[in-house]
């Protein structure tokens, strides 16, 4: 007899666990099944955890500040169960979004009049009070290296920046996963490792089930796709479902750098998360007093669609590879240099290569599927790990309506946040949806 | 044809030291005769025990009282044996007294030399040697006249071979050295930690080890291993421990011959660190931490309460 | 005085090596600066801030690629470069007779650096062949260096931490070792100022070494990682730690 849930989560990253736990409060007996050897351990691990409200939309603002007031009092979201491995922290410094060309900080502005976030707006010496180190000259456009322009002179100087002071990052992405998958066992769900699904099954046109690579079969009326960079590989096990999805997603691989603090500068305790889009770079502090260097992925980067196995496996060679390049370690590394002139560059790469799992329009895929029962949670592409908590209760909620009949498609839920005084039409995240031009097309969202 | 091979026997405080005989060993081939040589030590104290491995001749070698202990005068002295003697290929220890002793013989002999083999054959003149990091071995041929094999120590499991050995005496005491003069020679008590990088050993420490004071307890062990000790992320983000320790994809990315986790679970972001480790030894009290499953050798048990047995039986040698 | 540091173009150490053509590895991957030769520049500038008239050059063997390690070492302060550029893989024989030659066509070394092993190759022998050509004294693995009256004094570093302690008469070869100083690393305008800097291109070929009987030549690659097949040390502590103990004296061979 194969074992029967209420509901499979195949994934237990920092979205699938959330579901899970959510699932579980409404009295679904869930199972997450994932193919590493703990929770977080995929890409997750990889994320930079950054937690700020800057978003094109104002549902995207609203939805990362809804998020924010989980990552606060995380201890109350777990419902204060202990995890062995200790909690993970959200560390506040506050949040500068340099007024640039390379983001639409007035649209911005607009939308944290619109929700309700608090912000300050600096002018250039402020910003140098704030962060003594920086050079407020503007580099734009985005540049690469090797190109000779990247070193000209720069003439015209940057507008100021607007401060959000709500806003950090996680100290420990895979183990914040790790806490929200014990607050689920506490409700009563399963988890299994080191467990990799080869099938989804379905039966008269319904989901059934799935099937483990070593054969081991499981039951359960509800699969949900949360499977990250191996999603669209999930969606092709479910019978019907890749082909009715009009957004597709995909594994695209993407470096984060470290790079020490110049000398004299305590970034570790006295420095911001920082957008800084006429850079085309986002930082934040990490643990030895470093600078972790996100990119923007400005138009004039490389992008490199993978093959989530081979990646991992270290397979497909210079660029494709899970080992850093040294173009995108000075691309990157050097463009914070341009903003902060006395940030020593080592010759040798540091820092996190993983995938993301990126959508068509860089706009997550919360939806049902035209296979009944079978539910995702994908595309997820580097900006969703401060909405982990939100997106974990919308989507139980979406599949507790559409369970109980709710045709999505056609009436779309109205996602009511918790803490935010507003709705969000769920609708936005679905997969028959045209490409959304209004995306940024990149990790901002 | 004889051929004539010589074997710089490396000694502590006028005895040979065990890692001699697996080199012995390795230099041991038909049709060859076996040249030990001895640089300041008394040739009849060592005769016996090279005797038991297959060494037929004993080149004692004396140096000027104050020239013994110098790199230059002890190279020049060796080229003048393997001259004598008609010696074409030479084995030492790749130890740290061989790294600095060995290519000042090949440098001025203008011969061929491999640093850190393990197998060597001398009819075909192959050799094998580890490349990249540990991530490659690399068979080389060496050519030339006289070729020279720095042997990692320990590598080859000595085999006795009884033979007779006559005593040749080499009168050195005339060689100097204008250029490069020994101010002083290392102490072998010294409190300097080995780095991270470097250390043959590491025993790392993750969130298994509670607080920054149960590290002490690793640098204890270290020390007995002649090895360094590190630490993953967590261990560092709670700040038990500097960031120096930290091994890993944003850490240091080290190659030791042992790598010894302790309470480590294992993530993809701390193997992208040690993965090349030689072998890896994991002690953990949760039997499905990722390490578990991934290394040569396991203990489900607190590392807390293991390692300081650990210390205790190291200490007994 | 003019100061010489060597330098290698070398795989990254987190690389993912691919043996190709039975002895070769795929290049297509990240190279750097040899890490130990990091020491040798950091050294040599360290050197300059005293000596305001001193020249750093470096000088390294490579493929055109080498170029970028040249690069890196000029943003960290040297004056400029001098590529060797050979297509092929030398051994160290050949290459210390290429940069003696190189050394002493360019000028006049008081000082010469390298690093004490490369990461890829890992001979640790290259400094003492070019001190035997050019009859300087050699001292490797240089954890502290002192340049006194003309004279040069050394800790050279054995394993554990013990150093021995050595005076060379100038010019001499100085093999940096980890522990001689913390890399200096360039900021951003560092590599915009080093962008003037002028590297010169001399063809290997056009050297005319002289050849050798001597020489090392790789016939073979292997991977040396294998899947690791996980044993379990059952008993109590003090068991475990016999044990462990044991396998670290026998299979391991480090105590």
């Amino acid at each position: 007899m194969n074992k029967k849930y209420d509901a499979i989560i195949i994934g237990a990253g920092v979205i699938g666990c959330p579901i899970a736990y959510e699932l579980s409060k409404m009295g679904y007996k869930t199972l997450n099944v994932d193919k590493l050897a703990d929770a977080g351990e995929g890409s997750t691990a990889g994320s930079c955890a950054i937690v700020r409200a800057h978003y094109s939309t104002a549902d995207g603002v609203a939805m990362a500040y809804e998020g924010f007031k989980y990552w606060l009092d995380w201890k109350k979201y777990l419902d204060n169960v202990e995890d062995e491995k200790g909690l993970a922290r959200y560390m506040n410094t506050g949040s500068i979004l340099i007024k640039s060309q390379g983001h639409d900080w007035k649209k911005v502005q607009k939308n944290y009049d619109e929700v309700g976030v608090q912000y300050e707006e600096w002018d250039n010496d402020k910003i140098i009070e704030m962060v003594p180190p920086a050079d407020l000259h503007e580099f734009w456009p985005v540049m690469r290296p090797e190109d000779p322009k990247f070193f000209d002179e720069p003439t015209k100087e940057l507008e100021g920046a607007i401060f959000c002071p709500e806003g950090g990052y996680v100290n420990d992405p895979a183990l914040s996963a790790h806490n929200i998958m014990r607050a689920a066992e506490a409700k009563g769900a399963e988890f299994i490792f080191n467990a990799e699904v080869v099938d989804v099954r379905s039966e008269n046109g319904k989901t059934a089930g799935i099937t483990l690579k070593d054969g081991t079969q499981i039951d359960a009326g509800i699969v949900v796709n949360v499977g990250g960079p191996h999603s669209f590989m999930v969606n092709k096990m479910a019978e019907g479902v890749w082909e009715g999805c009009n957004i597709k997603t995909k594994a695209l691989r993407h470096e984060v750098m470290y790079c020490p603090s110049p000398e004299g500068y305590d970034y570790l305790n006295d420095g911001y998360h920082m957008s800084d889009g006429d850079i085309g770079c986002y930082v934040r502090p990490e643990v030895g007093n470093t600078f972790l260097i996100g990119s923007e992925d400005p138009d004039c980067d490389p992008q490199e669609w993978v093959d989530p196995d081979d990646f991992y496996a270290g397979k497909g060679g210079h660029g494709k590879d899970n080992v850093l390049t040294d173009e995108q370690w000075k691309a990157q590394c050097y463009r914070l240099g341009q903003r902060i002139p006395t940030l020593q560059v080592p010759n040798q790469p540091k820092g996190v290569v993983d995938l993301y799992d990126c959508s068509d329009d860089w706009i997550p895929v919360y939806d049902k599927s035209d296979l009944p029962g079978f539910y995702m949670a994908i595309g997820t592409s580097g900006n969703q790990y401060k909405n982990a908590p939100v997106v974990g209760r919308m989507m139980a909620e979406l599949i507790d309506a559409c369970e109980k009949g709710l045709d999505h498609d056609k009436e779309p839920l109205q996602y009511k946040f918790q803490y935010t005084d507003r709705s969000t039409d769920v609708g936005f995240f679905s997969r028959k949806r045209e490409i959304n031009y209004n995306s940024s097309f990149s990790v901002n969202g | 044809m004889m051929k004539n091979i010589g074997i710089i026997i490396e000694l502590d405080k006028g005895r040979i030291k065990e890692t001699n005989f697996g080199m012995i060993t390795l230099a041991r081939a038909k049709d060859t005769e076996l040249f030990a040589v001895v640089v300041d030590a008394d040739a009849e104290i060592v005769k016996e025990e090279l005797e038991s491995f297959g060494i037929t001749k004993i080149v004692e070698v004396s140096l000027a009282e104050d020239q013994q202990k110098n790199p230059v005068v002890r190279a020049k002295a060796i080229i003048n044996v393997i001259k004598e003697y008609n010696i074409c290929a030479v084995f030492g220890l790749s130890t740290a007294m061989g790294k600095d002793l060995l290519p000042r013989i090949a440098a001025l002999l203008k011969a061929s030399l491999v640093m850190d083999c393990y197998a060597v054959d001398i009819k075909q003149n192959l050799v094998k040697t580890s490349q990249y990091s540990g991530k490659t071995s690399a068979t080389i041929k060496a050519a030339g006249d006289v070729l020279i094999f720095g042997v990692r120590p320990n590598a080859i499991e000595p085999v006795k071979a009884s033979s007779l050995a006559e005593i040749l005496k080499f009168d050195g005491t005339s060689l100097i050295s204008k250029d490069l003069k020994v101010i002083k020679t290392g102490d072998t008590d010294t409190s300097e930690n080995i780095s991270l990088v470097e250390a043959d050993v590491i025993i790392a420490g993750g969130r298994g080890m509670k607080n920054g004071e149960n590290f002490t307890i690793l640098s204890k062990c270290a020390k007995k291993l002649n090895g360094a000790v590190g630490a993953s992320r967590v261990a560092v983000d709670a700040g038990w421990v500097p960031y120096s320790m930290q091994v890993g994809q944003t850490g240091e990315k080290v190659s030791p011959l042992v790598y010894i986790a302790c309470g480590i679970s294992g993530s993809v972001q701390h193997f992208a660190g040690m993965k090349t480790s030689g072998m890896v030894i994991a002690i953990n009290k949760d039997e499905n931490a990722a390490i578990m499953s991934n290394c040569d050798y396991y203990v489900k048990a607190d590392a807390l309460e293991i390692i300081p047995e650990l210390i205790k039986h190291l200490g007994n040698d | 005085m003019q100061i010489y540091v060597c330098v290698k173009h070398v795989p990254d150490s987190a690389a993912n090596i691919t043996i190709v053509e039975k002895n070769h590895i795929d290049e297509n991957l990240t190279f750097l600066l040899n890490p130990y030769d990091e020491h040798a520049v950091t050294e040599a500038v360290r050197i300059k801030d005293s000596l305001p008239d001193a020249e750093i050059i470096v000088v390294c063997l490579g493929k055109d690629d080498a170029q970028k390690t040249l690069r890196s070492a000029l943003a960290m302060g040297a004056d400029r470069g001098v590529l060797i550029e050979s297509n092929k893989n030398h051994d160290s024989i050949e290459t210390a007779q290429a940069l003696k030659t190189v050394i002493e066509q360019d000028g006049n070394p008081g000082l010469i650096f390298t690093g004490r092993e490369s990461i890829d190759a890992e001979g640790m022998q290259t400094m003492f062949r070019i001190g035997a050509l050019l009859d300087f004294p050699v001292a490797t693995n240089v954890v502290k260096l002192d340049i006194e009256a003309g004279r040069a004094v050394v800790d050279s570093a054995l394993s554990g931490g013990i150093a021995n302690t050595y005076e060379m008469s100038l010019p001499c070869v100085i093999g940096a070792g980890r522990g001689l100083n913390t890399p200096r690393y360039p900021t951003f305008p560092d590599v915009v100022k080093s962008k003037k800097k002028s590297i010169k291109k001399i063809v290997f070929s056009d050297l005319k070494i002289e050849s050798l009987a001597a020489g090392m030549n790789i016939v073979e690659l292997e991977p040396l990682l294998q899947e690791r097949e996980p044993k379990e040390i059952k008993g109590d502590a003090g068991e475990v730690a016999k044990k462990i103990v044991r396998i670290l004296k026998e299979e391991a061979k480090v105590i």
